[in-house]
């Protein structure tokens, strides 16, 4: 065996010792994905078409591996209870296998409360307004009969009486106070006659008062879903474009006559809504 | 060789995918259960139907009385929100009639036991105000029902805030002058209520016939009330807070009674209302409500005139001064058409009454039948040119006709004296014609112009008292 034979082996075995070992490993590692913090952002009110947008993307967090915690992005006022309630459950999976964080911008009012009292930490803005605790409802007319709407019993139309209303959305409450203190807990400085009234807080009352966490930006709370998710150098990815969903929104606030929307609902219901004092003229 | 050749090359394997690995992942997290509410525990707060309570409300002794409602003053209300306590006062004998102009209050008021007034919205004038006091003052009942939940809304132009206008400046209009304020406000509490923080229960009560029986009360949306004279009916715990400091006031409660007990103002009307009437205590409340709107013992005097009389039947008895002349009886038949006009039927006798409503007639001549009356109101009868009365000195004897009102335990009696036939003829129609503004008016003694023989004119005392209208038919008053 000549010298160059013997160079030709060794280049023979360092290739298939070293090189291809080496290609075939970092083909393998890109089959490790990197990691995403799901954004899922929420900038209207709870409704039906918010609500499921929000619900496709928590599956797609909870089906994607490469999802590994989730940032919600609230500046939302809150809105109708059950479809709030149906988030609120989706949310409890999802939170079961990662991380979720809230970061508010604008408002986490009642109904994202809600929501954002089912994350593991909370971020808010300095200005922020935050809290907001509580259920509002409409009650029904007392009732009457029209002479033609034929139904085949008293509240048939009107759906329940003025009282029983009024104390099932004290049995709502009881919901959503019992997620404050599931979600809270011992983060919460002050009693219940305070975070229970159905006071709207500035960011920095709320830290103050274990309302949220912590005031921080959006990047603080990718962040903060990194450090739980225990993933670095992650990606920030917009879950509703990954989940293909279209958020272009319904309408479910009222209309003023000049195409401005109103802060109240267009219908008579029971909400876990913000509704502002301000009309907006 | 070949073994370390294997062993280097899977190390060189394994060296990007770790450290890809490691570059983006720096541990497993630990993602235990969450914890949710437990939704299914959740219920709704029972109603507190209270089925005893709403049965002690029949059970109500007939007292009677006619209770004026206002329904002047925008009030914020329809009346079948309080068909409880109409339905309660109706259960005793007493009826509800509507104050719908304020130019007839003081003429409502004195044949009314009670005057009510619900959420009203627009202020008591002067003279409604001054009025009311004086029926209370006699012993007149009066009601006032706020509530925090009625509000007019509207927007401010500058800023766009929303405003509410509410009852409580309207009703204090009223009852300031019985020391009793009705806060702008709504009293809540967080740890105990009815089904809701506006919904406030009430277990503490003073002692007074309105909160009589009551255990536990519950308002729906109260203003707090205050008196610094009178007393809190019912005071809420220490958790009960008003709306307008967010703290806890001693001397604020659902409702107030005033010193003299005539004047009781609650801050809520809910409660008035079904189901809520029937809830905790309140039918119980409501009954008690009914046995005070009722129970005035209103004092009658002249000032009442024409409901001065307390029985359904009147015995008219003439002196033997007094002779039944053709215009007499006319003028007889007059007072009979007046009276039954009020629901009053007469009946002659010839004996003075010792018992009883009466009516007597004589003259100004000093007779043993008719000085009894004159002593007791310091009358002095005589033969000269003057009669000489306590309260207006001396007063023509000719074309003058006095009045004396007689009011006691036994009946109520009105004296009617005049100089001679024609002026006693004229005195009777005065009286028929159901108004004393051609009288001097006091308490007990009026002195009247019947414009024969005197100088005063006829024309201007017929002229008055045709002015008022004949009284409509009502219910002897009581009290």
């Amino acid at each position: 065996m000549n010298e160059s034979d013997t160079r030709w082996e060794r280049t023979r075995n360092g290739l298939l010792w070293v090189a291809i070992p080496l290609i075939l490993g970092i083909l393998i590692s890109t089959l490790i994905p990197k990691p995403i913090i799901g954004v899922i952002r929420l900038e209207d009110a709870i409704y039906s078409f918010t609500a499921q947008n929000m619900i496709k993307q928590i599956q797609y967090a909870i089906d994607h591996p490469e999802v590994r915690a989730v940032v919600l992005v609230f500046d939302s006022p809150g809105g109708t209870v059950v479809d709030t309630e149906a988030v609120y459950m989706e949310l409890t999976r999802l939170r079961a296998m990662k991380p979720v964080v809230t970061a508010v911008n604008g408002m986490a009012a009642s109904g994202a409360y809600y929501l954002s009292a089912n994350t593991d930490y909370i971020y808010a803005k300095p200005s922020s307004m935050v809290g907001n605790i509580g259920v509002i409802g409409y009650l029904p007319p007392s009732p009457f009969v029209i002479e033609d709407i034929i139904t085949t019993g008293p509240y048939k139309l009107w759906g329940a009486p003025r009282d029983s209303d009024m104390r099932q959305v004290e049995m709502i409450k009881q919901g959503f106070f019992q997620a404050v203190e599931l979600g809270r807990g011992e983060k919460l400085t002050a009693g219940p006659e305070t975070i229970y009234s159905g006071q709207i807080w500035s960011g920095i009352d709320a830290t103050r008062l274990g309302i949220a966490d912590e005031l921080g930006t959006e990047t603080d709370a990718y962040n903060k879903a990194a450090e739980l998710a225990k993933v670095a150098n992650y990606q920030a990815e917009d879950l509703a474009s990954l989940a293909g969903v279209n958020t272009s929104g319904l309408l479910f606030f009222i209309q003023g006559p000049d195409g401005v929307s109103l802060p109240y609902p267009n219908k008579a219901g029971v909400y876990m809504l913000y509704i502002p004092p301000l009309p907006v003229k | 060789m070949k073994r370390s050749s294997i062993f280097t090359a899977l190390l060189i394997l394994i060296l990007p995918i770790l450290a890809r690995g490691l570059w983006f992942y720096r541990g497993l997290p630990q993602r235990g259960e969450i914890a949710t509410p437990d939704f299914e525990s959740f219920a709704a707060p029972e109603a507190p139907l209270n089925k005893t309570a709403a049965k002690a409300n029949t059970a109500s002794e007939a007292t009677g009385g006619i209770v004026l409602l206002d329904t002047i003053h925008l009030n914020q209300f329809n009346p079948n929100e309080i068909d409880a306590l109409t339905s309660a006062i109706q259960e005793r004998g007493g009826r509800m009639e509507s104050y719908i102009d304020s130019t007839q209050l003081e003429y409502q008021l004195k044949y009314a036991s009670a005057f009510i007034t619900v959420s009203p919205s627009v202020p008591f004038s002067t003279n409604e105000q001054q009025t009311l006091k004086k029926f209370a003052d006699r012993g007149g009942r009066i009601l006032a029902f706020t509530d925090a939940t009625r509000n007019f809304i509207y927007y401010d132009s500058t800023s766009g805030n929303p405003l509410a206008y509410g009852d409580s400046e309207s009703a204090n209009s009223l009852l300031s002058a019985f020391d009793i304020t009705v806060n702008n406000d709504y009293l809540y509490n967080t740890e105990k209520n009815e089904g809701n923080f506006r919904n406030v229960l009430f277990d503490e009560f003073s002692k007074s016939e309105l909160t009589f029986g009551l255990k536990e009360v519950a308002l729906y949306g109260t203003h707090s009330v205050e008196s610094l004279s009178g007393m809190i009916l019912l005071r809420g715990m220490e958790s009960t807070l008003s709306s307008g400091t967010d703290a806890h006031d001693f001397s604020q409660g659902g409702a107030a009674l005033s010193a003299d007990g005539n004047v009781a103002a609650f801050g809520d009307f809910t409660f008035l209302t079904s189901p809520y009437n029937s809830y905790t205590d309140n039918a119980t409340l409501i009954a008690n409500l009914a046995d005070f709107i009722l129970a005035g013992s209103r004092n009658t005097s002249l000032q009442s005139f024409p409901f001065v009389f307390k029985e359904k039947s009147v015995q008219v008895f003439l002196t033997s001064e007094v002779t039944k002349t053709t215009e007499l009886v006319t003028a007889l038949s007059g007072l009979q058409t007046s009276l039954r006009a009020m629901g009053i039927e007469i009946e002659f006798t010839d004996i003075r009454p010792r018992s009883g409503d009466a009516i007597v007639i004589g003259s100004f001549a000093p007779m043993d039948e008719i000085e009894p009356y004159a002593k007791k109101f310091d009358v002095t009868l005589g033969d000269g040119d003057f009669i000489t009365t306590a309260e207006y000195g001396d007063v023509g004897r000719y074309g003058t006709g006095i009045l004396l009102f007689d009011a006691s335990d036994k009946g109520n009696t009105l004296v009617l004296l005049a100089d001679t036939p024609e002026d006693i003829n004229s005195l009777i129609s005065v009286i028929s014609n159901g108004s004393l503004s051609a009288c001097l008016t006091g308490e007990s003694v009026a002195v009247c112009s019947v414009g024969v023989g005197g100088d005063y004119s006829s024309e201007s005392t017929d002229g008055e008292a045709t002015d008022e209208a004949t009284p409509e038919a009502t219910p002897t008053p009581s009290g």
